[in-house]
């Protein structure tokens, strides 16, 4: 394998090979530029091959010699700088000693070198640098200013490093004002190291007393840099080339990151500041037209404060108004109260949206057609317009950036207060009046917009980078080569007849510094090198195309050279542009512009990250610095303070800022507060500034503890966002699944009415987010999905486990309404499973009910806690409405104690305050009574399980109820009924047959606990009857329901229409040969197994006979009560004349006309009736033990009070018997039998369903009616017959 | 003159095709690299998706064993 060899063709075309692969990848991007692996491949040698070029002028090449030395010490100054600013105190963590004897004194002494050695060590490098810079810096100008090199000319680039060298004196002179902590840190340090005479020798104590003169002196590096030009005569003139330099690319946007564009600035105000002095004065300079401060009065106007490092920024006025000759005339803007462009985002924001639209537009076009159309090589033209698109891009992106941070550092120079900001607090600190409330709501929203720009883009401009380099490298060789090779051909040609030697010898130079000839070597033919014409023909010179750019110190020199050429200002001297033409001096002109930018370029990758990095938005140790990490809180109670107020300034210990006070936190956070949908799928561009803080920690400021703190940071805030985000979603789609569901007509007389509206919920777009399976932060991928996924299922879970605890708290009614709860649980079930992983309904469900292990779920435990403990006792049934009510009388029960329904949040019962309201109310209409949707939801709820053990309980309930009290009741008030009781003859007139009925009956009427505690038990009984054969009928209504949604998989069809001469049968087959396709069994039979056949036969056979077979629950009911009522007393003994009882009172019917005679009675108006108290279960309990008992048509025949009414309806008499209103009575009497009588019907129809006619038949014993003489048949009047007139 | 300057033209010739094939081999790995970020973006797309699936299936089964033990303990 080793051996193989794999020749560079083979190796590309295998690399090209890649792009083939398919990788897809689902997710939409909506997070900045996502990379695990980062290539940048650095092509800058610092000048290391200047001796290579050979060819170049001498000069020039020296000079780059220069260059890569002060390049090298800008370097070490930047990180000095990083050394300053992320300087965190250590002196306050080490003990000082506390007096002279303390004994551990030395060893604190010790430990504190040993600590703070190596970082003095690093602040005395510092100052060493320092030092050396200022004296090079200085040496530098001296020698640029030297009275017969002022003459000549300077180069952009030389004057430019200076610029940078201008620019770091400032920034570190700045950085060393600001860290109080390094002098306290050294300061301690030099106590510790005086104390155990550390520094021993007279070298080491000068160098220690030097450095601290240093580190306290303010602003020493200035003031020696001053110094030192000032001893330069004429210095003032090089710096003020400098600065003009500085405004001229400033103007023409000659600078591409926006740490550039700052650093011009800097540099404009540091020098004016440097160049102002006793001798020099730069207004004087202004009036003589070197410089021109009306220009950079506008710059410092426009970016009046200065981004430096995170949360640092100069103020370039401040250097003018310190300057020596400052004149406030001179500099009208310094002073204007119009706030700098700077400050307002929203003046930027327009163009910048306009900018982008266009320009994405026109990146999608071009990166659409250079993904669909394969050329081998592209033009010269098509290449140009890649890369000025490539340049355009990056400078849109830097410009946009520019603004962020522009923005960021002015507000932190300009925090808020609680009179700007209402909702500032008074003692808000530092920090959170800077950033936390020192942004409008627009504002954020204007950032984070800006923000998703710029990553967006970046994301897409990263994605073309190979397609972007490659043309930017062709198009860069191209124009170099055609310049150098044909455009130079006509000023050298120029020079040669002219016998300009100096002008053909850069010429010459440039030429030979970078053109790569087609053959190898200059066309020695060319007349143009010997100053002759070419050809009529013309002189064919073939410019071969490459795909490289010219090295970087190859760049700089044909720059520097033919910058030389055209250079306007060469002190005093005769230029050289005098002697080149007019149109060759443009076109040098033209070449040396574009090529500013192919550095830039070239270094595409580079460039494009730094023109995106906002990573300073984060770093905050400037006001780590200044609060000294401690919370500042005042004494806040409100009282004059005064010295005993000891808490009048307290101060919390505190490492960093809570995430509140942090940007990309404040924005992210923004987003989720207010739920706006046009910026939710731009929610994870803020928290890409996490990525880019920490690549800068570890890229740039290489701190362990910068990292880590960002880190922590991203830690919190991603578990805040992921859990904000998900309680959003899950509350946004509860609102949808409310709100679908919600009755139409309701939510349109709410609106009519004015009372509140409900509004759907504002579409949003989480589907995005909810996208996300590998969102990068920090290194990690993170997958969105899964973790929201995680807390909505638990979020499901408790919403569940809420409802049925909200049920639980109430009483049986609230049946309903969980129900409802359930069906919006559900639907919203359904709507997040398009997006998440759920468990499914069912098996959530039954882990809230806890009837995952346990047979019987919570729901169905209090149902029947509800029914034995309120429903039986407390509900009167009314067979007119069909429905329970509360009994609003006596209650024969101690009040029900339930648990307190559960405080929950919106989210978890309907989803918004409002939508709970409207649901409360709608189910509010089912909390009065118990009826027919009651049921329909138990059946649902409880499901044939349920049913079962609830009737079973039931059942248990009414035995003892049986064969307890009632029979208890039956037997002592069996004793009380007189013996034999007739029927009264007629001729005794209906009174007479009531005071007969009354005196007979007095010891029931009298019995105290009959018409309470007796009566109470049989309303339990009928309410336990009626509950069975309601929910029988409930869930009959079900099962109908069921099977008609069943019948077309069961090949059950309706009947088709059929025309005249048209066949039933065959109009049948096409039917059901047009629907085979849903008939579950013969589907299964030809593609399952044999076990599934089975399994769909069995199924489908459950389904077709479940109703057929007629199952019936009530018959059961009923036969298992017969069963019950086993007690001899329920009969008494047979009857002695063998046939029947009649006059004797010895059965249970005797009794129950007894009791019906009692109630019967009519109360007083104050007094509470029967029906109110007891409600129809009473009836149903006496008449369902009197049908199973057999006695009906006794009890029928032989009733007191249905006697009564016989007599009366003959006699039509009214009379007040013991103060019983006849009339009145009757009227009950006959209400009663009517109630009975429908009982009596509906019970048998259940019984009779069960005999079998025949055996039934058998066992008639046939009597011949007694008809007793003195009685005409005629007016016999047949009681079973009433219920049906 | 004509000895020295062609090779110093040689030279940089050799130059620019040295610095050609260095950027061939460079974009090359760039290349390179963009495919693996992108495989990697679709592996943990896919390995999400996967994973997710497995999870499903895995908190199914638990659920099916809690109501399976149930029967048995009854019985």
């Amino acid at each position: 394998m080793a051996t193989d060899k794999v020749t560079l063709t083979d190796a590309l075309s295998n690399v090209d090979v890649l792009d083939e692969l398919t990788l897809p990848d689902e997710q939409p991007c909506i997070e900045a530029q996502p990379c695990s692996i980062l290539y940048q491949a650095d092509f800058d040698t610092n000048f290391e091959d200047r001796n290579g070029f050979v060819t170049g002028i001498a000069k020039y090449i020296e000079e780059a010699t220069v260059h890569a030395s002060l390049n090298e010490l800008l370097e070490e100054g930047q990180v000095h700088a990083v050394m300053l600013y992320t300087w965190r105190c250590c002196s306050r963590a080490i003990p000082q000693p506390k007096s002279n004897e303390q004994p551990n004194r030395v060893e604190i002494y010790e430990k504190t070198v040993e600590v703070l050695g190596p970082e003095v060590n690093k602040l005395l490098q510092f100052m060493y640098f320092q030092r050396k810079a200022i004296e090079r810096f200085c040496g530098e100008v001296k020698r640029l200013c030297h009275a017969e090199k002022r003459k000549d000319f300077v180069s952009e680039a030389y004057l430019l490093t200076l610029g940078k060298f201008i620019n770091m004196f400032a920034v570190l002179d700045e950085l060393k004002n600001m860290k109080s902590s390094v002098k306290n840190d050294y300061s301690s340090y030099r106590r510790a190291a005086q104390f155990l005479k550390v520094m021993a020798d007279s070298h080491t104590l000068q160098e220690s007393q030097n450095l601290s003169m240093f580190l306290a002196t303010q602003n020493k590096i200035r003031d020696t840099v001053k110094e030192n030009l000032e001893k330069i005569p004429a210095y003032e003139e090089l710096l003020s080339d400098v600065v003009n330099l500085c405004v001229q690319m400033f103007e023409s946007k000659m600078y591409l990151t926006p740490s550039e564009k700052h650093m011009l600035v800097k540099v404009m105000g540091f020098g004016l500041f440097l160049m102002d002095n006793e001798l020099c004065n730069i207004n004087k300079l202004d009036q003589k037209k070197k410089l021109n401060l009306g220009k950079i009065d506008r710059i410092f106007k426009n970016l009046e404060v200065v981004p430096l490092f995170g949360d640092m920024q100069i103020a370039p006025f401040n250097y003018i108004k310190r300057s020596k000759h400052f004149e406030p005339g001179r500099w009208p803007l310094s002073s204007s109260p119009q706030i700098s462009p700077q400050a307002d985002l929203m003046v930027h924001l327009p163009q910048i949206r306009e900018d982008h639209v266009k320009y994405i537009s026109e990146l999608a076009r071009y990166s659409n057609e250079v993904t669909t159309t394969y050329k081998e090589t592209r033009t010269d033209t098509e290449n140009k317009d890649t890369a000025e698109l490539a340049l355009r891009g990056l400078q849109l992106l830097s410009e946009w950036t520019s603004v962020v941070t522009e923005l960021y550092s002015w507000k932190l120079l300009h925090p808020t207060d609680h009179h700007q900001n209402k909702e500032c607090p008074v003692e808000a600190e530092e920090y959170e009046r800077a950033t936390r409330y020192n942004y409008t709501d627009e504002e954020k929203f204007a950032l984070i917009e800006v923000i998703a720009m710029i990553k967006g883009l970046q994301v897409l401009m990263a994605r073309m980078e190979t397609v972007f380099t490659d043309t930017i490298r062709r198009n860069i060789y191209a124009e170099l080569q055609d310049f150098v090779q044909l455009t130079l051909r006509e000023p050298l040609r120029k020079a040669i007849k002219n016998k300009r030697d100096l002008i053909r010898s850069i010429l010459v130079s440039v030429r030979e510094t970078c053109a790569d000839w087609q053959r190898g070597v200059e066309p020695s033919a060319d007349p143009a090198l010997k100053g002759k014409k070419d050809p009529d023909v013309g002189f064919g010179i073939k410019v071969p195309r490459r795909n490289v750019g010219p090295s970087s110190t190859q760049l700089y020199m044909v720059r520097t050279m033919l910058e030389s050429l055209i250079a306007d200002k060469s002190g005093g001297k005769r230029t050289l542009r005098k002697d080149i033409d007019g149109q060759y001096l443009m076109q040098i002109d033209q070449f040396h512009k574009t090529s500013f930018f192919w550095s830039y370029l070239l270094g595409f990758n580079q460039s494009l990250q730094q023109c995106c990095d906002l990573s300073q938005l984060w770093y905050r140790e400037f006001y780590l610095e200044m609060t000294m990490a401690r919370r500042i809180q005042k004494c806040t109670v409100k009282h004059q303070h005064n010295e005993e107020c000891s808490d009048l300034i307290t101060m919390e210990k505190r490492i960093q800022f809570p995430i509140e006070m942090s940007m990309p936190w404040i924005l992210t956070d923004h987003i989720l507060k207010t739920k706006e949908p046009s910026m939710m799928e731009y929610v994870l561009y803020p928290l890409d500034l996490y990525n880019d803080s920490a690549h800068y920690a570890l890229t740039v400021f290489r701190k362990q503890f910068l990292y880590d703190e960002v880190e922590a940071e991203v830690n919190l805030c991603f578990d805040q966002f992921v859990y904000k985000l998900s309680e959003q979603i899950f509350a946004h789609y509860k609102q949808l699944a409310s709100s679908i569901l919600l009755d139409k007509r309701f939510r349109v007389e709410c609106v009519a009415m004015g009372t509140y509206l409900i509004l759907y919920p504002r579409a949003n777009r989480y589907e995005t987010l909810l996208k996300q399976r590998h969102v990068q932060l920090l290194g990690r991928s993170v997958d969105l999905n899964k973790l929201i996924t995680q807390r909505v299922n638990a979020d499901m879970l408790k919403s569940l486990e809420l409802a049925i605890a909200k049920f639980e708290g109430g009483d049986i009614t609230g049946i309903v309404e969980l129900e409802g709860i359930m069906q919006v649980n559900r639907l919203c079930h359904k709507l997040l499973s398009k997006h998440l992983a759920l468990d499914e309904f069912d098996a959530m469900f039954r882990e809230a009910n806890h009837n995952v292990l346990a047979p019987y779920g919570r729901i169905t435990l209090h149902v029947f806690w509800e029914l034995n403990y309120d429903f039986l006792p407390n509900y009167c049934y009314n067979a007119a409405t069909n429905r329970f009510v509360k009994c609003r009388g006596i209650s024969f029960t101690q009040p029900v104690q339930r648990d307190k329904p559960p405080q929950m949040g919106h989210q978890y019962l309907w989803g918004s305050k409002q939508l709970n309201l409207a649901y409360t109310t709608i189910y509010g209409q089912y909390t009065g009574f118990v009826g027919a949707p009651h049921f329909r939801t138990m059946c649902k709820m409880l499901g044939y399980q349920g049913i079962a053990v609830v009737m079973e309980e039931l059942l248990k309930i009414v035995k003892s109820l049986i064969q307890g009290n009632l029979l208890q009741f039956a037997k002592t008030l069996m004793e009380a009924m007189p013996r034999q009781c007739k029927l009264p003859r007629y001729d005794y007139g209906s009174p007479g047959v009531l005071g007969y009925y009354h005196a007979q009956l007095n010891d029931i009427v009298q019995y105290p606990d009959a018409k309470t505690e007796l009566f109470h038990n049989f309303r339990e009984l009928g309410n336990t009857i009626l509950f069975c054969l309601l929910m029988e009928q409930a869930l009959s209504q079900e099962e109908v329901c069921d099977l008609l949604h069943a019948a077309p998989f069961q090949n059950i069809l309706p009947r088709p229409f059929t025309k005249e001469g048209e066949k039933t049968e065959s109009k049948q087959k096409r039917l059901e040969a047009k629907y085979a396709a849903l008939q579950i069994v013969p589907n299964i039979e030809r593609y399952g197994t044999a076990k599934q056949v089975v399994i769909a036969r069995d199924g489908d056979l459950l389904t077709r006979e479940r109703l057929c077979c007629g199952l019936s629950i009530f018959e059961v009911v009923l036969s298992r009560l017969r069963g019950m009522l086993d007690d001899p007393v329920w009969v008494g003994p047979p009857p002695q004349n063998g046939v029947m009882n009649i006059d004797e009172c010895t059965e249970f019917h005797r009794l129950w006309s007894a009791l019906q005679f009692v109630y019967c009675i009519p109360v007083g108006e104050t007094e509470f009736t029967v029906e109110e108290l007891f409600g129809e279960g009473l009836h149903w309990a006496g008449c369902t033990m009197i049908v199973l008992l057999g006695q009906q048509r006794r009890f029928e025949a032989l009733d007191f009070c249905y006697h009564i009414l016989r007599v009366q309806r003959v006699d039509s008499k009214d009379d007040n018997v013991k103060g019983i209103h006849l009339k009145r009575m009757v009227d009950r009497i006959r209400r009663f039998q009517v109630l009975n009588s429908q009982i009596f019907a509906t019970l048998n129809k259940y019984l009779k369903a069960n005999d079998t006619d025949a055996s039934a038949v058998e066992h008639v014993r046939c009597f011949p009616p007694p008809v007793h003489p003195s009685h005409p048949s005629s007016h016999y009047y047949r009681p079973d017959q009433t219920g049906s007139r | 003159m004509g000895g020295p300057k062609e090779g110093v033209q040689k030279q940089i010739q050799q130059d620019w095709a040295n610095r050609e094939y260095i950027e061939v081999i460079t974009g090359s790995i760039k290349k390179i690299t963009d495919f693996l970020n992108s495989f990697d973006m679709s592996c943990r797309s896919r390995l999400a998706i996967l994973n997710e699936k497995l999870t499903t299936l895995e908190r199914r089964i638990e659920y099916l064993e809690a109501r399976v033990t149930k029967g048995e303990t009854l019985s």
